[in-house]
């Protein structure tokens, strides 16, 4: 018999598969083969490691309660407490999880619903906020275009042209200027001010520059700000950089000036 | 993971009711869902699983960590027991293929049945036998959880003796081979 006979018998003895007589003849070989008990041992682990893949699972707690009676020697020449009775116990026991764990599934669901309702409101009312502001832009815009209309009805009104200088060469401006009722300024291209910094537009006459308020850029780098009316005739409009709350009298660059 | 277990048994054998506790709770969650599988019936598993930890406790002297692991030592065992059982029922009711047919059944479709029982049917489905050829995994599968010695398997699946004795030998092999990974 060569070898290879009993490495197949190793691997049905391993699997308990050999017919009766074949596994007497094997077990005979085996008591003196260290290669087929070291195959036998192998197989052995590689099919319990086999097994314990799945997924464990709890058996019935009736089982070890029954095991340590036994063990503690009550139970030991008792016979044995029917597993059926047991098994229905535990079927009950289960049920009774069951329901309880289906309540405390039901509070999860319901917590995590309500986790999911909070962050819809709290994405609602972050959009909301968004577009108010949005609709309060708009409306500022829409009463400025209105504003820039009505001044150009009037005969009067004139536009006055604004060019970039010093720190924005490329900044363009326009000047709806009416003497009687103030004016608008458009300006565009205009880089946002830096922080704790604002546009102040200066109205200026006889070489005297009078404020005319301050103003902020859009993201965009446009903005239209409302012009007081003057107290006559201005030579020249100029926008400067200034401290965000303006100054009374002109001290940072000219960023737009008309030109004369 | 060996070396505690080892000690348990060890204690075991020394009367330690306490280590037996603790050897239960170790090991019963793992071979359950095995005996489950085989016996395919609860009662019948609850009763398999007594046995077999009645008999780790009344054996625990003779175990040699030389001749395997713990886990292979109560695998080896559950296996046997559960076997046992389904085929004195079988010789009992005479009825051989309809219960094994349902034994090997994997049936990950099948809705019913909890979580222990589709669990021990995904074994099948993912577990490491997956990774053989179908033919060595499908004797190596009649064998291990039909009970089947290898001449019923031949007349089953109607293949040479010889055919399936190399399924066998061969299915083994690559099994010894993956988990050695």
């Amino acid at each position: 018999m060569s070898h290879e006979t009993f490495d197949e018998q190793a691997a049905a003895y391993a699997l308990d598969a050999l017919d009766a007589g074949e596994r007497a003849a094997f077990e005979a070989h085996l008591s003196g083969c260290a290669r087929c008990e070291s195959t036998l041992r192998a197989s052995r682990e590689a099919l319990a490691a086999v097994v314990l893949e799945v997924p464990a699972a709890v058996p019935p707690p009736e089982v070890r309660a029954e095991l340590m009676r036994r063990v503690g020697g009550r139970a030991d020449t008792r016979s044995r407490t029917d597993t059926r009775r047991l098994w229905l116990r535990w079927a009950m026991a289960t049920a009774a999880a069951m329901v309880v764990g289906g309540f405390l599934t039901g509070m999860f669901v319901a917590a995590r619903y309500e986790a999911e309702l909070g962050r819809v409101a709290r994405e609602t009312s972050r959009l909301r906020e968004d577009l108010n502001r949005h609709e309060a832009a708009l409306q500022t815009r829409v009463t400025a275009y209105q504003a820039v209309v009505e001044l150009l009805r009037d005969p009067a009104t004139r536009v006055i042209a604004m060019k970039g200088a010093g720190p924005s060469p490329t900044a363009e401006g326009r000047v709806v200027w009416n003497e009687t009722s103030g004016g608008q300024v458009l300006v565009a291209k205009l880089p946002p001010a830096p922080e704790g910094k604002a546009y102040e537009m200066w109205t200026i006459a006889g070489g005297q520059p009078t404020p005319a308020g301050v103003f902020q850029v859009d993201a965009s780098g446009q903005a239209i700000h409302r012009l007081p009316p003057g107290s006559g005739r201005v030579d020249v409009f100029a926008i400067t950089l200034e401290p965000a709350a303006g100054v009374p009298a002109p001290t940072g660059p000219i960023v737009l000036a008309s030109t004369k | 993971m060996g070396n505690v277990g080892e000690e348990l048994i060890r204690r075991m054998a020394a009367g330690d009711s306490e280590a037996f506790a603790r050897f239960y709770d170790r090991y019963s969650p793992l071979v359950y869902p095995l005996i489950l599988r085989i016996v395919r019936d609860r009662p019948d598993a609850a009763d398999v699983l007594q046995d077999v930890f009645w008999e780790t406790w009344r054996s625990a002297g003779t175990y040699d960590a030389g001749r395997g692991t713990p886990e292979a030592w109560i695998v080896t065992r559950a296996r046997a027991r559960a076997i046992d059982r389904i085929r004195s029922v079988r010789r009992r009711s005479e009825t051989f293929v309809a219960p094994l047919d349902e034994a090997l059944a994997a049936a990950p479709s099948d809705p019913g049945g909890d979580a222990a029982e589709r669990a021990a049917d995904r074994s099948v489905v993912t577990g490491a036998l997956d990774r053989l050829p179908g033919p060595q995994r499908e004797v190596l599968e009649l064998a291990y959880y039909g009970g089947l010695t290898q001449t019923e398997i031949a007349e089953r699946i109607k293949q040479p003796l010889g055919t399936v004795k190399t399924r066998t030998r061969l299915g083994l092999e690559r099994l010894r081979e993956i988990m050695k990974r």
